[in-house]
């Protein structure tokens, strides 16, 4: 980071490389949409660049970075007209890590997972976004607030308030 | 940690994402420096110093800045008298025609094409042109059409190339063009079909833009010789540089299509 603010343009493309994974899918989950959040993460990329003189040395640069991509991700966001509605989904042919003790064992969990998945799909956008955010992203609670763009002390009633939507959903799913 | 939110960080790694693009190259392409302008070279680096020094005497005079293309009522074009002697281009080094104005990459008039967002138009006076060039500056990117000798135009002995013509898209307020003009240099305003367009000529001159991040960059002094400067009505700048009579260049900038 040092080297890439001095304006090693080599040392930056590290940075970029070292983080693209999470700015493109923080913007992914930000935007719903694969384009969308290619641009945001590029632009983000870009604009943090030519922002590089104003980071101050020796902070970590994660939060930094997030908090540039999420803006662009959060612009392009507002600025699409019909906002595409991201739907989480498992990834194809994903099997449980864990080793099911007999294929009824492995169907529960396999429904358990998708009745999950449904419950989350119909959270409101921020309370999907901050679950996103803290438990599939694992950002901090400060890169968090980046990425919805509000104070960090906010982020923890946020957190626990869709966590409570979420079990609602669970609950009503089952009943 | 209570089991929802144990189940939701283990369900992080088994969600769908979309295969993440290769940023690392985007953002290299978009952070790459400009083609080192052939005015940097070290057989220029003196008269450059000079002539950037004249350029930071003028654009310290703020009134003087806009004058002329209020009068001409030519977007994004400004003409200035400078105060003092231009230094002459040096010789240039041999070489091809276009490269050694390094006027950026050489494509082909196709690439051209299809790379530009306006029309491009072609002077068929001079039938095809030898060498087509593309330039990523100014925004908006630039094509030069290089003119190797054409009956009737003299060949610039500084660099072999008979006539430069170059388009830009002219953003009006986000790059201005300017153009350095010392004594010894005419200007004069003239019609070009059926647009207000300014012919220079006389003694050597440049020209000066402001990019989008509001720099001032000195753009070309490709032929050194004289000019006709026009804005088509779709809002592109053409230029058109050769040693012929202002009728001629006229007739080049009329045979436009």
């Amino acid at each position: 980071m040092a080297r890439a603010q001095r304006g090693d343009q080599h040392a930056y493309e590290e940075i970029v490389d070292r983080y693209s994974q999470l700015a493109f899918r923080t913007a992914y989950l930000v935007t719903g949409s694969a384009a969308d959040a290619e641009d945001a993460a590029q632009e983000g990329f870009v604009k943090a660049w030519a922002a590089l003189p104003g980071f101050r040395t020796g902070s970590p640069p994660r939060p930094w970075l997030m908090r540039i991509v999420a803006n662009e991700a959060r612009n392009r966001r507002r600025s699409a007209g019909r906002r595409e509605h991201l739907q989480l989904r498992l990834a194809e042919g994903f099997r449980t890590a864990d080793a099911a003790p007999s294929p009824e064992a492995e169907a529960v969990a396999a429904e358990e997972r998708q009745s999950l998945l449904r419950a989350l799909n119909g959270l409101r956008e921020d309370d999907r976004l901050v679950i996103g955010c803290r438990y599939f992203m694992e950002l901090s609670g400060e890169e968090t607030a980046a990425v919805l763009g509000c104070p960090e002390g906010t982020v923890k009633s946020r957190l626990s308030r869709a966590l409570d939507r979420l079990k609602e959903r669970l609950e009503v799913a089952r009943a | 940690m209570p089991e929802l939110e144990a189940v939701l960080s283990g369900l992080g790694a088994e969600l769908y994402f979309p295969p993440t693009p290769d940023l690392r190259q985007a953002v290299r392409r978009r952070l790459a420096p400009a083609p080192r302008p052939w005015w940097q070279s070290r057989w220029a680096l003196a008269a450059a110093a000079a002539l950037l020094l004249a350029a930071a005497a003028v654009l310290a005079i703020p009134q003087a800045r806009d004058t002329v293309a209020g009068w001409l009522g030519l977007r994004g074009v400004t003409i200035q008298r400078q105060p003092g002697p231009l230094p002459t281009p040096t010789p240039r080094p041999p070489g091809p025609l276009g490269e050694r104005l390094q006027l950026g990459d050489r494509v082909t008039l196709a690439e051209a094409r299809a790379t530009v967002r306006w029309r491009l138009r072609l002077p068929f006076q001079l039938d095809e042109p030898d060498e087509v060039y593309y330039s990523n500056r100014p925004a908006g990117g630039g094509v030069y059409l290089v003119y190797g000798s054409r009956p009737g135009i003299p060949v610039a002995s500084e660099t072999g190339v008979a006539v430069l013509v170059g388009e830009f898209q002219g953003r009006a307020d986000q790059n201005l063009f300017l153009k350095g003009v010392g004594p010894g240099t005419t200007v004069e305003q003239v019609t070009v079909n059926g647009l207000p367009g300014i012919w220079v000529s006389g003694a050597p001159h440049q020209f000066f833009y402001t990019d989008p991040d509001g720099r001032v960059q000195m753009e070309t002094l490709r032929l050194a010789t004289n000019t006709l400067l026009w804005t088509s009505q779709d809002g592109v700048l053409y230029r058109i540089e050769a040693s012929v009579t202002k009728q001629q260049a006229l007739a080049i900038a009329e045979s436009m299509r």
